[in-house]
C-alpha cells in the first residue's frame, strides 16, 4: 500500500473542551491511484489531508506513506517529506500574488531535486502563454492550473488536493478535474482529493465517506469515469 | 465611540512596530528641543556677556602711545581703553597670560569668588584653574610674584580662551588668563600694552569705522600692530561657530526624523484600512459616517504623534541645563540663567502632530472615499501589481534574487522608507567620523607633514640679520581680497631654499619655495588656481599688492601664500635681510618682550588629543544613535514584509522550505536597498560636510577638508550591517512564528 492509515486519532484542546476530530480512521491507497474523501464541513476531511501532508500529526495511531511512518518523523524530516514528496493542491490557489506564473512555479521548483522543466510543466497544465502573466491577471480555473503546475512540478509521489473545484464553475471544475486525471496518467502520481461533491467520486478508484471523525463507507470504484463525463 | 475601544488594542498588538515610529518621534522631538534649547541659550548668554561686559569691536598695540585717547574717542564716537599684557611662564609648557583689569571695554565677569580689591590678587580664567589646580583661595607664583586666587573670572575678548588668534583649540593644560590690579604689572619687564576699542554706534558698519579709526591713528603719527577685529578674532566668534551649529543642526535632524515617521505611520495605516476594507464597508452599510470613521483611524496616528512629542520635549528639558553646562566648559561665558523655552517645547510636540496628522489624514481620506459595495469586496488593489514590478523583466535571475528584488519594488513607500531611513543613519554616522578625521587630518598630519619646525616666534620689530642655528626666518603681512575682508590670511616671506616649509603638489610632488605658492584651502576659498595672477589688500596699510600664484599645494596646514622672502620684503618694500619671524626646531632664547606671540606644534598636537578624546566620544554617541535609528526602521519594514508575506511564509512552509531558506528569502531582500542606501549616504554626507565646511569657513576663518577615510566608511558600513543582523535576528522569530495553517485558512486570489 501506497498510503496506509491505521487507528489514526486526532482531538484539539480549546480551553477545557476536547474536540475530537478523527476517531480511529484506518484507510489505503494504492500508488497511482486516485482516492476522493468525501464528507460535510467538520467531518475532518482537511484533518486527515494535513497528516498525511506532513502538515500536521495525529495523536496516534499510524500514517505510512510509501514505507514512511510520517508520525515517527521530526519537524525537520517531515519538511524534507514535504519537500520531497507531496504536492499541495488547494481550493483558493495560494498563489503568491506579486510573482509572475512562470515564477510562481519557481516557488516550488527552486527546492526540488529533480524537478520537472517548468516550462514543460506549464504546457501540460495549457497555460505555456501565460508565463509572464501575475496571478490577478487569470481566471480562477486558471489560477486552479498554475496551482496544479506548480504541485507537479517537483514531480511529487502524492498529490493532496483540498476542494480543488470548491471555488470554479462546472465547466472550469470539469476541465480541472480531467487535467488531475491527465496528470495521474502522465506521471504516475498517485492523487487524494478532498471534496464535498459526490459526483466526483466517479473518477476516483477509492472513494472514503468520512462522517465526525469516523470513515463511514470505503469504497473500491472498478468502473472509473473520465472526468469529462462526470455531472452534477 | 465603541469602535475606538479598538484603538489600544491595536497599538497592543504591534507593540514594538508601533515603539519604534514613537522612538522616531520622541529623538525628533528631543533633538529639536534639545539643539534649540542649548543654541538659544548660549546665543543669549554670549550676547549677554558681549553686550553687558561691553566687548571690543577692535585691539591693537601701537609703536608709541595715544596721547589724547579723549579726543579721538570723541572723533571716532568710540571708547577707547589701555590694557596690559604679559605671559607668564608658569613651567615649559605652561603659560598664564595675566591681563590687567579694565573698567570700560572688556569689563571682566567674577563667576565664582569676589572681585580683586586688595594687592597680590588674581582672577583665573576657570577652565585654567581647573585644569592646574588653583582652587579659589589657592596661590600662584607667576612673573616672579606670589598672587591669591579670589575667584574666577570670564571676558568678554576671551571667550575661547585661545593663546594667539590663529590658533584654533584651547588647551587649558598650556594657556589660560588671569586678571590682575594695573599696579601688579609694576616691575615686570616687556608687558605690552594693548589698546581695545569699542564703537558707540551699533548700527553703521564696523569695518568702514574701524578703517576711519585707523586713518585717524595714521593721522597722529601712530602705526598700529596686532591689529585684531572682533570677527577675526577667534577668541570671541568661536562660540557663534557651535551657536550656529545647533541652530542648524535643530532644523534638518528633527525634520528627517518627521518625515520618516509620516511615510512609516502612512504605511502602516494604509495597510491597515485596506486590510480593514470589508469591516469598513460594512460600517459604512450600517450608517457610520466617513467623519467617524476618520476620527477613529486618525486617534493611532495623533495619539503617536502626542505621545512621541510630549515625551521627547519633555525628556528633552532637564538635558538642556547639562548641555549648556558642558558647552559653557569651553566657552567661558558666565551662566546667568538657562530659559526652557515654552515656545520650543510646544514646537516639538506640534510638529510631529502636524506631519504625522497631515500624511495619514491624506491616506486615511483616499481610503475612505471609496463606496461601501467596493469596500465590502475587500482590498480593491490588495493583490495588485505596481507598474514597476510589471516592468522588470528578471528572467536571468535566479528565483530568490527575483523573489527578493520583488518583495522590495511591491511596496515603493516602503522601499523609499527604507532607503531614505538607511540614508539618513549612514550620513549621520559618517558625520562623525569625517568631522574627527578632517580635524585629525588637519592638525596632525597636514600640519605635521607641511611644517618641520617645532617653534615659532613672531616678533613686535622687524628683525634684522640671519637665523640663529637651527631656525630659518620668514615674513608674514595679512592680507584680505578687496570687498571682502572677512576672508583674512598671510602671506608669508620663506627662504628659498626652506628645509622647513615642505609643501606638495596635489600629485605628492615637493614644490620649491623659491616660487609662490598658495595653500588648497585658500585657492578653493578664493577660487584661484596655478598662473593666475591676483591682487589683496595688506591689512597693515591698507594698499593693495599683486601676487603671481605658481603652484597650489596639497596642504590643509592654514590659508596661506608663501613665497620667497626676499621677493615679499620688496614688494612690501620692507628693507632688505629683514624678518619678522623665526620658525626653529628647537627652543630660543629670545626675551618675551620682543614677541608678539610664539607656538609650539607639539602644544597644538596635544591639544589636538585632548579634543579627540571627547570627540570619540561624541562620534560613539552619534554612531549608537544612527545604529538604533537604523535599527528602528530596518525592523519596522523587515516586520512590514513578514506580515504582508505571512501567507507566502506559510506556502513556503508546506511546500517544504527549511526555516533558514525562509530566513533567506524575507529577511534578506533589503540587503541591496540597505547596501545602497549606505553608498549614496556617502556623497549625500560629502556635499553636506562641504557647506558645513563652508560655512565654518566664513564663520571663524577655518577651513577643514571632507576627509573620507576608508577605514571609517568600512566601520560605518559595518556598523550598519551589525545592526541590520541585530533587526533580522529580531524578526527571524516572527518568520518562525508564522503557522502553515495561515495559507491553509487563507481565501486568497
Amino acid at each position: 500500500m501506497f498510503i496506509d492509515v491505521s487507528s489514526l486519532k486526532k482531538s484539539y484542546i480549546s480551553g477545557a473542551v476536547v474536540n475530537e476530530v478523527l476517531k480511529e480512521i484506518g484507510m489505503e491507497l494504492d500508488e497511482g491511484e486516485i482516492g476522493v474523501i468525501l464528507g460535510p464541513s467538520g467531518s475532518g476531511k482537511s484533518t486527515l489531508m494535513n497528516i498525511i501532508g506532513g502538515i500536521d500529526r495525529g495523536d496516534s495511531g499510524r500514517v505510512i506513506v510509501d514505507g514512511v511512518e510520517i508520525n515517527n518523523l521530526n519537524n525537520d524530516q517531515l519538511t524534507d517529506y514535504r519537500r520531497e514528496q507531496i504536492g499541495f493542491v488547494f481550493q483558493f490557489y495560494n498563489l503568491v500574488p506579486n510573482l509572475t506564473v512562470g515564477e510562481n512555479i519557481e516557488v516550488v521548483s527552486n527546492i526540488s531535486k529533480s524537478p520537472l522543466n517548468v516550462d514543460e510543466v506549464l504546457a501540460a497544465v495549457q497555460m505555456q502563454d501565460k508565463k509572464h502573466r501575475f496571478p490577478r491577471e487569470l481566471s480562477g480555473g486558471e489560477q486552479q492550473r498554475v496551482s496544479i503546475a506548480r504541485a507537479i512540478v517537483k514531480n511529487p509521489k502524492l498529490l493532496l488536493c483540498d476542494e480543488p473545484t470548491g471555488a470554479l464553475d462546472y465547466q472550469t471544475s470539469r476541465s480541472i478535474l480531467k487535467l488531475l486525471q491527465q496528470v495521474n496518467k502522465k506521471y504516475g502520481t498517485t492523487i487524494l482529493m478532498i471534496t464535498h461533491n459526490a459526483a466526483i467520486a466517479a473518477m476516483a478508484n477509492r472513494i472514503f465517506k468520512l462522517r465526525n471523525g469516523e470513515i463511514v463507507e470505503a469504497a473500491l470504484n472498478q468502473a472509473t469515469v473520465p472526468a469529462e463525463r462526470i455531472e452534477w | 465611540m465603541p469602535l475606538n475601544k479598538r484603538v489600544l488594542r491595536i497599538l497592543k498588538e504591534n507593540m514594538l512596530r508601533y515603539v519604534g515610529i514613537l522612538m522616531l518621534i520622541i529623538l525628533g522631538s528631543y533633538t529639536f528641543v534639545v539643539a534649540a534649547g542649548i543654541s538659544q541659550n548660549l546665543a543669549g548668554l554670549v550676547t549677554t556677556f558681549t553686550e553687558g561686559h561691553m566687548q571690543e569691536d577692535l585691539s591693537f598695540s601701537t609703536d608709541k602711545a595715544i596721547a589724547d585717547s579723549v579726543e579721538l574717542e570723541k572723533a571716532s564716537n568710540s571708547i577707547i581703553e589701555e590694557y596690559m599684557s604679559f605671559d607668564a611662564a608658569l613651567s615649559d609648557s605652561l603659560t598664564l597670560r595675566l591681563l590687567s583689569k579694565t573698567e570700560k571695554l572688556n569689563i571682566p565677569a567674577v563667576i565664582a569668588g569676589r572681585e580683586l580689591s586688595g594687592p597680590g590678587e588674581i582672577l583665573l580664567d576657570p577652565a585654567f584653574a581647573r585644569a592646574n589646580g588653583y582652587p579659589v583661595g589657592s596661590s600662584i607664583l607667576a612673573a616672579g610674584k606670589t598672587f591669591r586666587v579670589v575667584g574666577y573670572v570670564s571676558l568678554p575678548h576671551y571667550i575661547y580662551p585661545l593663546k594667539n588668534v590663529y590658533d584654533i583649540m584651547v588647551s587649558p593644560n598650556n594657556f589660560g588668563v588671569g586678571v590682575i590690579n594695573r599696579e601688579e604689572f609694576t616691575g615686570m619687564d616687556n608687558v605690552s600694552v594693548i589698546y581695545s576699542v569699542r564703537f558707540n554706534d551699533r548700527t553703521r558698519s564696523l569695518n568702514q569705522q574701524a578703517a576711519q579709526f585707523r586713518e585717524r591713528l595714521h593721522g597722529e603719527g601712530i602705526t598700529e600692530s596686532g591689529w585684531i577685529d572682533i570677527m577675526n578674532n577667534k577668541r570671541a566668534r568661536m562660540a557663534w561657530a557651535s551657536i550656529t551649529g545647533l541652530k542648524t543642526m535643530s532644523v534638518p535632524v528633527p525634520a528627517a526624523m518627521f518625515l520618516l515617521s509620516c511615510l512609516i505611520i502612512g504605511i502602516v495605516i494604509w495597510r491597515m484600512i485596506r486590510s480593514e476594507a470589508v469591516i469598513i464597508g460594512t460600517l459604512y452599510a450600517q450608517g457610520y459616517r466617513r467623519r467617524e470613521l476618520m476620527r477613529h483611524y486618525m486617534a493611532i496616528p495623533l495619539l503617536l504623534a502626542i505621545t512621541g512629542g510630549v515625551m521627547g520635549s519633555v525628556l528633552a528639558l532637564p538635558s538642556i541645563r547639562p548641555s549648556v553646562m558642558a558647552m559653557v566648559s569651553y566657552y567661558n561665558v558666565p551662566v546667568v540663567d538657562i530659559k526652557l523655552s515654552f515656545s520650543n517645547v510646544l514646537i516639538g510636540i506640534l510638529t510631529p502632530v502636524l506631519f504625522l496628522g497631515l500624511s495619514s489624514y491624506l491616506v486615511i481620506r483616499s481610503e475612505l472615499k471609496r463606496s461601501p459595495a467596493e469596500l465590502m469586496k475587500g482590498g480593491k488593489q490588495k493583490t495588485g501589481v505596481n507598474a514597476l514590478e510589471r516592468a522588470l523583466k528578471l528572467e536571468r535571475f535566479k528565483f530568490s534574487t527575483k523573489f527578493k528584488l520583488r518583495e522590495q519594488l511591491r511596496s515603493v513607500s516602503r522601499l523609499l522608507f527604507l532607503f531614505l531611513g538607511v540614508s539618513s543613519a549612514s550620513v549621520f554616522m559618517l558625520f562623525g567620523f569625517t568631522i574627527m578625521n578632517s580635524m585629525d587630518y588637519v592638525f596632525k598630519n597636514s600640519t605635521g607633514g607641511t611644517y618641520r619646525f617645532e617653534y615659532e616666534y613672531a616678533f613686535k620689530e622687524l628683525q634684522y640679520g640671519k637665523a640663529p642655528e637651527g631656525a630659518e626666518v620668514f615674513s608674514a603681512g595679512r592680507f584680505y581680497p578687496e570687498n571682502d575682508e572677512g576672508i583674512e590670511f598671510y602671506v608669508t616671506g620663506v627662504e628659498p631654499d626652506s628645509m622647513i616649509l615642505t609643501l606638495q603638489s596635489s600629485a605628492g610632488s615637493p614644490l620649491p619655495n623659491d616660487q609662490t605658492n598658495i595653500t588648497k584651502p585658500l585657492a578653493d576659498r578664493l577660487g584661484i588656481k596655478a598662473g593666475d595672477s591676483v591682487t589683496f589688500i595688506n591689512k597693515q596699510d591698507g594698499k593693495p599688492y599683486t601676487f603671481h600664484i605658481d603652484a597650489v599645494a596639497d596642504s590643509y596646514a592654514g590659508q596661506f601664500i608663501f613665497m620667497p622672502i626676499a621677493e615679499f620684503n620688496a614688494q612690501l618694500k620692507l628693507p632688505e635681510n629683514s624678518y619678522t619671524g623665526l620658525w626653529s626646531t628647537k627652543k630660543l632664547d629670545i626675551p618675551d618682550g620682543r614677541l608678539s606671540g610664539t607656538k609650539s606644534l607639539s602644544e597644538t598636537t596635544k591639544a589636538m588629543d585632548e579634543l579627540l578624546g571627547p570627540m570619540v566620544s561624541m562620534v560613539a554617541v552619534m554612531t549608537l544613535i544612527s545604529c538604533v535609528v537604523g535599527l528602528i526602521i530596518i525592523y519596522l519594514v523587515t516586520s512590514l514584509i513578514i506580515e504582508e508575506n505571512k501567507n507566502t511564509i506559510s506556502l513556503f512552509k508546506i511546500f517544504g522550505y527549511r526555516r533558514r531558506e525562509i530566513q533567506s528569502l524575507v529577511l534578506n531582500s533589503s540587503t541591496f536597498v540597505i547596501v545602497a542606501g549606505f553608498i549614496v549616504g556617502i556623497p549625500v554626507m560629502a556635499a553636506s560636510m562641504g557647506a558645513m565646511y563652508g560655512y565654518l569657513g566664513a564663520m571663524i576663518n577655518l577651513v577643514l577638508p571632507t576627509i573620507i577615510s576608508p577605514l571609517y566608511v568600512a566601520v560605518c558600513f559595518a556598523a550598519i550591517l551589525l545592526t541590520y543582523q541585530l533587526s533580522k535576528l529580531l524578526c527571524a522569530k516572527k518568520v518562525n512564528a508564522v503557522s502553515m495553517s495561515e495559507a491553509l485558512k487563507a481565501g486568497m486570489e
